[in-house]
C-alpha cells in the first residue's frame, strides 16, 4: 500500500492541571493513545463534546502543539524530524480553519490582503499574481471580487467564514483541519458553508478532518467519523454505518441529543446528564459514570476499540457491551403525549 | 386560558438614523404558553425579546404601538405587575466576572423576594439544585469562570427563577453550548415551565429547538412577522416561501435522508436598504411584479395560521 497522506500513531498529549494554589499539579491526557490515517482526499470528522481532546487532536496533526507520546507522519515524514525549513513546506501544504471567524481575522487588513499573505510569505506569486490568485478564490468562494477591499467588520458572519477558507484553500494544501468551522453561523448560512465546502472538495486534490460537535453538518462532509470522550475514541467508522446503528452509548446518546423537528417529541429526559469530567475518572472506561449502561466490569477494565463483525465494516466500538444495543436510538413516539397541554414527564427508552 | 402579553403594532427604530428594526409587530402570549421566535440573524428576534422585556438599548427606541401585559390584581393571585426575566445566548459573558454566584442570587433573591441573609443562601441553593446543579454549598462561592458554559446557563436560569417570573424570556439558549447539554436545558425549560405555569419567549435559529418547546411559532424576517402559526401546522403546512426556505435548510441524523440541507440563495438585507415591497422577494422563488410593490398583509391560511404573502403555499 501506498504511504497515506496522514498517519498518526499512539498519540497523546497531557496536561499539567492545578486546582488550586496550594494543591500539587496532577496531570491529564487531552489526546489518549489515537492511532489514525487518512488518505489522499479522505474526510474524517471528529465529533464529541467541548473538551473531549478533538481540537487538541486536531493541533497535534498539524504540528501546532508537541505531542506528549507518539508520532505523526505527514507524506511519510515524522514531525519530529522535520527542520524549521521543513515546517515551512509543511505550513503551505495544510492549513486550519477556525471557529470564529470575526477573531480568525485581523481587523486592521483588508480581506484581501490575508488571503494574499500565504501566498507572499511562500514565495509562491508575486504581487500582482497573488492578486490575481486572490481574485479568482474569491469568486470560487462565492464572493466577488470587489469584497478584496473591505474589512472584517465590514462583512456579515457568512462572508468571514467564506474569507477565512479562501484563506485556507489558497495554496492548494493537501490537507485541512475544520475546527467548528460551521458551529458559529446560523443554519441558512450553515448550509450555504456546508454547500460550498462540498463543491470545493469535489474540485481540489484535498484531505481534510472535520472537528465539531454537531452531528447534524458533519455527515454530509465527511467519509469517516471518529467519536471521542476524554482524549479516547470510542467508536470509528463510515458515516452510514454509524448512523445507522451506533454501538457506544456514548455515540447513541450524542445522536439521540439531536433535537428533532417531531413537536411530538416533548418531556422526553435528556439522554445523558452531567458533563464530561476528568478528575473523576481514575480507571476502567472514562464514560461509565455517564453511562446508564455500565456494568462492573467497566469499572476495572478500559475497552478497546474493536471491529464490530455484523453490521458496517470497518465499524469500531469501545465498550464491553457494543454488541448489545438495538438499533433504534429513537425515543419511541407513541409514547409521548401529543401536543401537550397538560405536561407530563415521560421517560426516554 | 387567561391572556398574559399582547404586543401591537410594535415599531423600533434607531431614530438618530432613521432605521426601523421592527416595523409592526403583533402576537400575543397566553398564561403557561410558549412563543417560538425564528429567523435568520439581523431578522429582529432578539429586538423583540427586549422590547417585550422594555431593555432596549440605548439609541434604540419603541416609536409605535403598544406592549401590554395582563394585570393581575387583588383576587386573581397574581402580582399586579407581571414580572418578566430573561436568559441569553453567552451565558458566561451575560455573569458579572467579579461576583460570585451566590451574590448574583442572593442579590436577585433580595430584590425581588426581600431574602436576606441565611434564607437567601438556603433559597440560593435550593435553586441552584431545582436547575441541576450539584455540591450547591461551595458553587455558590464559586466564580464564574470556574464553571463550564452549561452550568453558567443553568445558574441564569436559576437567577431568573428568583425573579418568579410570569414570562421568560430565552434568547438562543443553547446556541452556544454542546447537543448533549443543549437537550439537558431543554428538558430543564419544560420542566420548571410545568412546575412553575410561566409563559416562554423562545428565540432560536434552530427550528428543532423550536420544535421542541413552542406551542406556536412566529417566523420573522427584516423586522417583520411573516408567519404564525401553531408549531406542528407550521412544521407540516408553512404557508410562507421563506417558513419553507428555513425547514428545508434544517440538517437531520436521519441516514436514509441522504440530500445536503439546501441553502436560501442570498443573504438577510441590511436594514438601511430593505427592496421594496415583500423584503423577502430578491430571494423568492415565487415572486411576481406584486410582491415588489407593497408588503402584503397578513392573511388567514388555516385556523389561527397567518401568513403575509401573495403566493402561500397551499397543499
Amino acid at each position: 500500500m501506498s504511504t497515506p497522506l496522514l498517519k498518526a500513531s499512539g498519540l497523546a498529549k497531557a496536561f499539567r492541571h492545578k486546582t488550586g494554589l496550594f494543591a500539587s499539579p496532577t496531570i491529564q491526557l487531552a489526546v489518549n493513545s489515537i492511532s489514525l490515517e487518512l488518505a489522499s482526499r479522505e474526510r474524517i470528522g471528529i465529533v464529541g463534546e467541548s473538551g473531549s481532546g478533538k481540537s487538541t487532536l486536531g493541533r497535534l496533526l498539524l504540528g501546532l502543539t508537541e505531542p506528549t507520546r507518539g508520532d505523526v507522519w505527514f507524506e511519510g515524514v515524522n514531525h519530529k524530524q522535520r527542520q524549521a525549513r521543513d515546517w515551512k513546506a509543511f505550513r503551505m501544504r495544510t492549513s486550519l480553519v477556525q471557529q470564529n471567524p470575526l477573531s480568525a481575522l485581523n481587523p486592521q487588513m483588508t480581506v484581501g490582503q490575508q488571503v494574499a499573505e500565504g501566498l507572499l510569505v511562500h514565495h509562491v506569486t508575486g504581487r500582482a499574481g497573488a492578486y490575481e490568485r486572490v481574485a479568482a478564490m474569491f469568486e470560487r468562494v462565492g464572493l466577488s471580487s470587489a469584497m478584496m477591499s473591505r474589512y472584517p467588520h465590514q462583512m456579515s458572519g457568512g462572508q468571514r467564514q467564506r474569507v477565512v477558507i479562501a484563506r485556507a484553500l489558497v495554496l492548494d494544501p493537501k490537507l485541512a483541519v475544520f475546527d467548528e468551522a460551521v458551529s458559529a453561523l446560523d443554519v441558512s448560512v450553515q448550509a450555504q458553508v456546508v454547500a460550498l465546502l462540498r463543491e470545493l472538495w469535489q474540485e481540489l486534490d484535498l484531505a481534510y478532518v472535520f472537528i465539531t460537535h454537531d452531528l447534524r453538518i458533519v455527515r454530509h462532509l465527511v467519509d469517516r467519523i471518529a467519536v471521542m470522550y476524554l482524549g479516547r475514541v470510542v467508536e470509528t467508522g463510515g458515516i452510514r454505518s454509524v448512523y445507522e446503528w451506533p454501538r457506544h452509548p456514548y455515540t447513541r446518546a450524542l445522536l439521540a441529543s439531536v433535537p428533532t423537528m417531531d413537536p411530538r417529541i416533548r418531556n422526553i429526559e435528556p439522554p445523558i446528564k452531567g458533563e464530561l469530567d476528568a478528575s473523576k475518572v481514575s480507571q476502567g472506561c472514562a464514560f461509565r459514570l455517564r453511562c446508564p449502561f455500565a456494568i462492573d466490569r467497566c469499572a476495572t477494565e478500559i475497552p478497546e476499540l474493536r471491529p464490530i463483525r455484523v453490521h458496517g465494516a470497518g465499524q469500531h466500538a469501545a465498550c464491553h457491551r457494543a454488541d448489545e444495543f438495538p438499533q433504534s436510538i429513537a425515543p419511541q413516539i407513541e409514547t409521548v403525549p401529543r401536543v401537550d397541554r397538560t405536561p407530563q414527564k415521560e421517560t426516554a427508552l | 386560558m387567561s391572556k398574559l402579553l399582547t404586543v401591537r403594532d410594535l415599531v423600533v427604530e434607531i431614530p438618530a438614523r432613521n432605521i426601523k428594526i421592527l416595523d409592526g409587530i403583533s402576537f400575543s402570549l397566553e398564561a403557561g404558553q410558549t412563543l417560538g421566535l425564528v429567523g435568520e440573524s439581523g431578522c429582529g428576534k432578539s429586538m423583540t425579546c427586549y422590547a417585550v422585556a422594555n431593555m432596549l438599548p440605548r439609541g434604540i427606541a419603541r416609536t409605535g404601538g403598544s406592549v401590554t401585559f395582563e394585570p393581575g390584581g387583588p383576587g386573581t393571585g397574581k402580582p399586579a405587575v407581571p414580572k418578566v426575566a430573561m436568559i441569553f445566548q453567552d451565558p458566561t459573558s451575560s455573569l458579572n466576572p467579579v461576583h460570585t454566584i451566590g451574590y448574583y442570587l442572593e442579590s436577585a433573591l433580595y430584590r425581588h423576594q426581600g431574602l436576606k441573609g441565611r434564607d437567601a443562601r438556603m433559597e440560593a441553593m435550593r435553586l441552584l439544585e431545582r436547575v441541576g446543579i450539584d455540591r450547591a454549598r461551595s458553587r455558590l462561592r464559586a466564580y464564574p469562570h470556574q464553571l463550564s458554559g452549561g452550568m453558567n446557563q443553568r445558574v441564569m436560569i436559576a437567577h431568573a427563577l428568583a425573579a418568579r417570573p410570569q414570562l421568560l424570556i430565552a434568547d438562543e439558549p443553547t446556541t452556544a453550548l454542546d447537543v448533549t447539554m443543549q437537550a439537558q436545558i431543554l428538558h430543564l425549560l419544560e420542566e420548571l415551565k410545568a412546575e412553575t405555569g410561566m409563559s416562554l419567549m423562545i428565540v432560536s435559529h434552530d427550528l428543532g429547538v423550536i420544535a421542541r418547546l413552542a406551542d406556536k411559532a412566529a417566523v420573522m424576517y427584516c423586522g417583520k412577522i411573516v408567519e404564525t402559526a401553531p408549531v406542528a401546522e407550521l412544521l407540516d403546512r408553512p404557508a410562507h416561501p421563506y417558513a419553507l426556505a428555513l425547514i428545508d435548510c434544517m440538517p437531520s441524523i436521519d441516514p436514509e435522508d441522504l440530500e445536503p440541507p439546501a441553502a436560501i440563495p442570498g443573504s438577510v438585507p441590511l436594514l438601511d436598504s430593505l427592496p421594496a415591497g415583500c423584503h423577502f422577494h430578491p430571494r423568492c422563488s415565487r415572486a411576481s411584479g406584486e410582491c415588489l410593490a407593497r408588503f402584503p398583509e397578513p392573511a388567514n391560511i388555516g385556523f389561527v395560521h397567518e401568513a403575509s404573502c401573495y403566493h402561500p403555499m397551499v397543499s
